[in-house]
């Protein structure tokens, strides 16, 4: 009984020890930003061409994480809902290619205009739209993004004009603004 | 001693009964073939006898087809019949296998210009032996870039003749006789129908087994209304005619096979027995098979044996939406053919 309350008193001491000694670790361990090189592009009839360096913060890294990790999570519940037979027709998932999209919106404002193919749905959340909309679309519902009516490959945000499911029709031309093709 | 004594005893007929014993036949089973092995067999048997006809399509090789049409074939016939990349040599007889036709109109400047008026264009000097098929119209839950139903787009164009099969019959038969072509054939297949087995009658086994290019057949006989469908609907239109008998009313109903060239002589043959008419298809009404029948039968001699107008049962004039209950309400559906019926009967 004794060694039993002076195990249990250990522990809850040692609980309410450890964060603080946490905190102060993580701020002497990691950093605030990384430096990442690019790759030199080669130029034709340019001057100069993107940076060679650029720098990651700490805010930055972790909003990206997870924006990433919410498309994950939302494309393994697709699929698991595919399977169940609750999304018709055609699933086409990006797990596993979440850095695209993310990516891709890291480097362009939410007013560049934005088209892509039918792997749309980790497009369609960076561009704005929450998870319940693009899962709501997904299961043919008013709720989602098209009122249902589009489903997985005809979802479109703001800038954002789709999910396109014939192959190549995302190839369109603008030469006024800066236009994204994926 | 006593069987031959016994033999002896019985009266001649019975004995000459004896002599014209014959073994009993039992029919054989009916053979249930869908219409996926169907489209293969025939396309397997043109592979066979010509060697100038060749299939190339999306995944017709390794894969055995998107949808399994073309299974065995890449193994049996190989690389050089089997393609999976489009090219073009003169003398051959492509097959060209689309996914689906709503990727035909990215080709469509091909089948048309290409294909289609080369032979009006060159007086009659280049033929195009070509043969364009693969799934169309609405599947499930495929959504609007995947469910157009091109009839009547490619039966719009002269140049080119346009099949639609139904049955696994109809779909041997006629994959057969558009292979067997010069002309450029569009085969607007189902997908939601490659599965469905169907009865085979032992004539259709047979290797030279073809349907005509542009002669419908009467699925159905019936008195008070003739109901002209192509392609999947032809089974609702049947299920509807078995409703409706119940309740006193006989449909004929018309399987087309044929878009293009039309086989009007049957449908103007049935109009003018039964004096009532309804078309079913799948696609928009706007320019549509139905549009086309309804004016040709004024056109013709059956237009003074009409009881009443026509009526034309068609897909909803929208895109196809994705949500399940907005899809089963944008084709026809069985209830569908069955009011157009009532409705034309005046019941």
């Amino acid at each position: 009984m004794r060694k039993m309350l002076a195990a249990v008193s250990r522990v809850l001491s040692g609980v309410s020890q450890k964060p603080a000694s946490r905190v102060l670790v993580a701020s002497r361990n990691f950093a605030n930003d990384a430096t990442f090189e690019i790759k030199k592009c080669d130029l034709h009839r340019l001057e100069e061409g993107p940076p060679v360096t650029t720098v990651l913060t700490r805010e930055d890294g972790l909003r990206y994480y997870r924006m990433m990790q919410t498309v994950r999570r939302m494309e393994l519940k697709a699929d698991q809902l595919y399977k169940q037979k609750i999304i018709r027709g055609f699933c086409h998932l990006c797990d596993g290619q979440e850095a695209c999209c993310v990516g891709l919106e890291a480097g362009i404002n939410p007013t560049d205009h934005l088209i892509t193919a039918y792997r749309a749905h980790g497009f369609t959340f960076t561009r704005g739209l929450s998870v319940r909309e693009i899962l709501a679309e997904l299961t043919g519902r008013r709720g989602g993004c098209a009122k249902g009516k589009g489903g997985s490959m005809h979802m479109y945000a703001k800038n954002f004009y789709g999910g396109n499911g014939i192959v190549g029709a995302q190839v369109i031309h603008d030469k006024d603004e800066d236009c994204m093709l994926s | 001693m006593a069987a031959v004594s016994g033999l002896m005893r019985r009266p001649l007929e019975q004995v000459s009964g004896l002599l014209r014993r014959r073994f009993h036949r039992t029919a054989p089973a009916a053979l249930q073939v869908t219409v996926r092995e169907a489209i293969n067999q025939g396309m397997d048997e043109e592979l066979e006898r010509d060697e100038k006809v060749f299939l190339l399509g999306e995944e017709v090789a390794q894969y055995d087809g998107a949808y399994k049409v073309s299974r065995g074939l890449w193994k049996k016939y190989g690389d050089k019949r089997i393609i999976d990349t489009p090219i073009s040599e003169a003398g051959l007889r492509p097959i060209c296998e689309f996914m689906t036709f709503n990727f035909s109109m990215q080709a469509i400047d091909q089948v048309i210009n290409s294909a289609a008026k080369t032979y009006y264009m060159s007086g009659g000097l280049q033929p195009v032996p070509i043969v364009f098929r693969g799934p169309n119209g609405a599947s499930a839950g495929v959504a609007a870039q995947h469910s157009q139903c091109f009839a009547a787009w490619y039966g719009h164009c002269p140049g080119l003749k346009v099949v639609s099969p139904w049955n696994s019959e109809d779909a041997k038969g006629l994959i057969k006789s558009a292979i067997r072509d010069n002309n450029p054939v569009v085969v607007l297949e189902n997908e939601l129908m490659y599965g469905v087995p169907f009865e085979f009658p032992s004539e259709a086994q047979s290797k030279d087994f073809l349907i005509p290019i542009g002669k419908a057949k009467i699925e159905r006989q019936g008195t008070h209304i003739t109901v002209v469908a192509h392609s999947r609907p032809v089974g609702h239109c049947l299920e509807a005619a078995t409703v409706l008998s119940k309740e006193g009313i006989e449909c004929e109903v018309i399987n087309m096979r044929t878009i293009r060239p039309m086989d009007i002589e049957t449908i103007e043959a049935s109009v003018m027995k039964t004096n009532h008419l309804i078309t079913v298809e799948g696609g928009w009404p706007q320019f549509g098979v139905g549009a086309e029948i309804c004016a040709r039968i004024m056109e013709g001699p059956a237009f003074n044996f009409l009881d009443a107008p026509a009526v034309r049962v068609t897909g909803a004039d929208v895109p196809m939406p994705y949500a399940k209950i907005l899809e089963d309400n944008s084709v026809p559906q069985v209830k569908d053919i069955i009011f157009a019926i009532k409705k034309t009967l005046n019941i």
